[in-house]
């Protein structure tokens, strides 16, 4: 019996997936989790009619599962933060290259794929963040300064599991090379206040707590922060201050969030339109008021927050590259002890 | 033939893993000269650590229960079962700032000592409250079984220890706690399988445990070979737990009476000894129930109305939905197996069965990648989706769970209806004859157990349905965990509080049933 079930069922489910290609959606597979998309999203289907479905996930897992479903794959976009991870996924196979005039011009060259398979969408900093009352912003000066023995207990920075410093130890290693990126990342494991854990948001707070005196991390999350309806959490944001390092030589590490349309996607048409949407003007805008990062063109910025934290020179490296030396990257972790 | 297959069919994503043990992957070397050991003695740290205080707490919470009388007996006999209700990530995230309660501490090591002197206590620090927070969700599973056994024990031993004028403190040591063991490695087996099924507590604790390790060779070095390898290592580091489960358990079919009533008079505790007795039993209930609930309580009660809009009952929809529905399959099927293998006597069948439920050993992540392979073959050769349909994530649900729901309907199977069913079979009745008329009746009550346990089970799960769910389809379990990645925290204390909510009369409805069997 169940042999004759079980296709009639997968039938089934196929047949109510075609009403919904019918009646013009696009299918995402997301792995960011802000209200600002929420809001963009709902823009977008006022916009175009068109409806836009979701699923969250971890990033890693939506990539596999895209590689799993193959052709058959429902999705049309997978969305998520970082280069490495979209890069990653073009290497799988599961994107496609997609030629749109509005995109190569919304998103600057080092910020897409050189192939087009995936588009920037946010930009975010990894900084140094300080505490006013213990540091003085003099004190800091590259990433590669807080391998020195003067740090010793006082950095605070989350586990190499986490793609952002992946990501971030993937341009050292491309600016500085294999043997100095590891040296760093033993040295800077040497002088952590504490086993790596937590988010970033808990790097700033064991700052604040006085437990560390500095941490590594994204913007955005002091942005989050300091306008969160949690005073205690408004409270360590009002004790940091953000560094950018690195400005007198390649700038500061930044990444993108960003999505590419898939391989299998049957809703091309609306799905570039989504992307180029999400590029314009008004919703880069809605990013960086909702959720902190810096457009695409980052001195464009208008977000007072942002402004406050100044300008700063980035790294020039094409973000691809960081995808590239992932695998690398997470291997001078695991050499390093670096959890 | 209809048993043999199913059985295959749920081994097949476990052996597909296990198979991995000796594949050489690309980045194994690596893996085996950096990262191994970390994995293997974090998580055996954990275990242990876990495993003692478990043992510890439950032991002692069973043994005044069971064989003392103080005030508030009656009141700590069910209440200490509630913390299971509580998962072992939504305890983690309500005990998110605990070791930060140290930091003071911490500064002063630091300013007294050296920063090396902090960072080495911080690194104990972590183990003890990870290992604590566990302990104090988990520690029930060995209370019940303890519990269980200390009310089953011929009480003629410990009266005629008693007559024989030993104290009470030396009946524990030498009488009670030897007949006990194995009902104690049988709730301890369960204590270690949930610690190294668990993803979400190690990971915001930050320790570096197999299935941190899986996920980082997996997704962080896109080398699933090696995930499926370390997969692997853990499956026989379980195989080896569930061998000294069974080796002691073995022994355990002597003193197991099912007569045995609550006659013997229990140790009367008087003064202090009854304050302390009270103490005793409120701390892990506090720490394993009513602290996190307070807290979650605190946060839940800041969230405005509108969050529970059309969506969020959807959401509750799903998760009782998904969970009944999962429950009721698991459990048929659990039914056939074992009929099968106890009509039939056939050692294919039984030795199948074994196979079948190590599912539940395995962390849920694991199955959810041998599920995803398995998915990828019948995708490339036959064009059917698995993935994000429902019938997938009920079929991962069976792989995993069907061992929970094998326990209480083996063991009736064996009590009651194993003799029933050779004379049935001798005098010519069919196989679907005995199983309805004779089999369903007697099992009623274990079936239903079995009902209630995989309920509560599913309605908790996390890894397996954030894998493996539709579009658009999410479960209270995996909102939780969304609204708490998007650090709202507030928020998913309403998610949390309610699966805790929704399992405890399951729950309770279990303590009974364990108790009317004694």
């Amino acid at each position: 019996m169940l042999k004759n079930v079980l296709p009639n069922l997968i039938r089934l489910t196929k047949i109510f997936s075609l009403f919904s290609i019918l009646s013009g959606e696009i299918n995402i597979y997301s792995h960011r989790h802000y209200d600002s998309d929420k809001i963009l999203f709902k823009k977008f289907t006022q916009q175009t009619g068109i409806k836009v479905n979701v699923v969250k996930g971890s990033a890693d897992q939506l990539i596999q599962r895209l590689v799993t479903e193959g052709e058959n794959s429902p999705a049309d976009i997978l969305l998520t933060v970082d280069a490495g991870r979209l890069e990653r996924a073009k290497k799988m196979g599961i994107l496609q290259s997609i030629d749109s005039k509005i995109l190569r011009k919304n998103v600057p060259q080092l910020m897409r794929d050189p192939d087009n398979n995936w588009f920037g969408l946010t930009v975010r900093a990894r900084v140094i963040v300080y505490a006013k009352d213990r540091v003085k912003p003099t004190d800091l000066s590259t990433y590669e300064a807080l391998a020195e023995p003067q740090w010793k207990g006082r950095i605070a920075v989350r586990s190499s599991n986490n793609i952002y410093n992946q990501s971030l130890l993937a341009s050292i290693l491309a600016a500085n090379g294999s043997d100095s990126a590891l040296s760093w990342a033993k040295s800077v494991r040497g002088n952590m206040a504490r086993s790596p854990r937590g988010s970033d948001r808990d790097q700033a707070r064991i700052v604040a707590s006085g437990l560390a005196d500095i941490a590594i991390m994204n913007t955005y999350y002091l942005g989050v922060m300091s306008n969160s309806p949690d005073i205690t959490d408004q409270e360590v944001a009002k004790k940091l201050g953000v560094f950018f390092p690195n400005q007198d030589g390649r700038g500061v590490h930044i990444n993108v969030s960003g999505a590419g349309v898939t391989a299998s996607s049957k809703n091309k048409k609306e799905a570039i339109q989504f992307l180029e949407f999400l590029t314009s003007k008004n919703s880069q805008e809605v990013f960086a008021k909702e959720n902190y990062e810096y457009p695409l063109k980052v001195r464009k910025n208008k977000s007072k927050l942002l402004k406050s934290w100044g300008k700063f020179k980035y790294d020039q490296l094409q973000l691809s590259i960081l995808g590239d030396n992932n695998t690398d990257a997470v291997k001078i972790f695991d050499k390093a002890g670096w959890e | 033939m209809f048993s043999l297959f199913i059985c295959i069919l749920i081994f097949t994503p476990i052996a597909l893993v296990a198979l991995q043990f000796n594949n050489n992957t690309e980045n194994w070397d690596h893996i085996q000269q950096t990262v191994l050991t970390t994995y293997i003695f974090s998580t055996l740290i954990l275990v242990l650590s876990t495993a003692i205080l478990s043992t510890f707490i439950g032991v002692t919470c069973a043994w005044l229960v069971a064989c003392c009388e103080f005030p508030g007996r009656k009141f700590f006999e069910w209440t200490l079962i509630l913390p299971l209700t509580i998962p072992t990530y939504i305890a983690a995230y309500s005990y998110y700032d605990l070791l930060e309660m140290f930091t003071p501490m911490m500064i002063w090591i630091r300013s007294n000592f050296s920063p090396e002197s902090m960072i080495y206590f911080n690194d104990i620090m972590v183990y003890l409250v990870t290992s604590l927070v566990m302990t104090s969700v988990l520690f029930p599973y060995v209370y019940l079984s303890t519990r269980a056994s200390f009310l089953m024990q011929g009480n003629q031993l410990i009266e005629a220890a008693k007559t024989l004028g030993h104290k009470p403190s030396n009946i524990f040591w030498k009488v009670a706690l030897p007949m006990a063991r194995p009902a104690i490695i049988a709730g301890l087996s369960l204590v270690v399988m949930e610690t190294l099924n668990d993803y979400g507590a190690v990971e915001y604790f930050g320790i570096p445990t197999f299935t941190i390790g899986i996920f980082r060779s997996w997704l962080g070095m896109n080398d699933m070979g090696s995930a499926l390898k370390l997969s692997s290592y853990l499956l026989f580091f379980v195989f080896f737990i569930l061998y000294i489960e069974k080796y002691f358990r073995g022994e355990a079919k002597f003193h197991q009476k099912n007569d045995s009533s609550r006659t013997y008079s229990p140790n009367l505790l008087k003064g202090k000894y009854s304050i302390l007795a009270i103490f005793f039993c409120l701390l892990p209930l506090c720490l394993g129930f009513i602290i996190p609930i307070t807290r979650l309580l605190f946060w839940a009660s800041s969230v405005s109305g509108s969050f529970f809009d059309i969506t969020f009952f959807q959401v509750i929809f799903n998760s009782i939905g998904l969970a009944s529905v999962s429950s009721l399959l698991i459990v048929t099927l659990a039914t056939i197996l074992i009929f099968t293998s106890s009509y039939f006597q056939s050692k294919i069948v039984k030795v199948a069965n074994q196979f079948a439920i190590l599912g539940y050993s395995m962390p849920g992540a694991v199955v959810a990648m041998g599920f995803l392979l398995i998915a990828g073959y019948i995708n490339q050769s036959m064009g059917y989706l698995l993935t994000g349909t429902l019938i997938s994530l009920t079929f991962a649900y069976l792989v995993r769970f069907l061992a929970v729901a094998w326990q209480p309907i083996d063991s009736g199977m064996e009590k009651k209806c194993d003799q029933i069913n050779q004379a049935s079979r001798i005098l010519g009745n069919s196989a679907l004859i005995s199983m309805f008329k004779l089999n369903l009746p007697l099992l009623k009550k274990s079936i239903i157990v079995a009902v209630l346990l995989i309920f509560v089970d599913i309605f908790k799960e996390l890894p397996l349905t954030l894998i493996l769910r539709p579009f658009n389809f999410d479960t209270l379990a995996t909102l939780t965990y969304d609204l708490n990645s998007q650090a709202q925290l507030h928020e998913s204390a309403i998610p949390a509080l309610l699966i805790i909510l929704v399992t405890i009369p399951p729950i309770i409805f279990l303590n009974n049933q364990l108790d009317d069997r004694l």
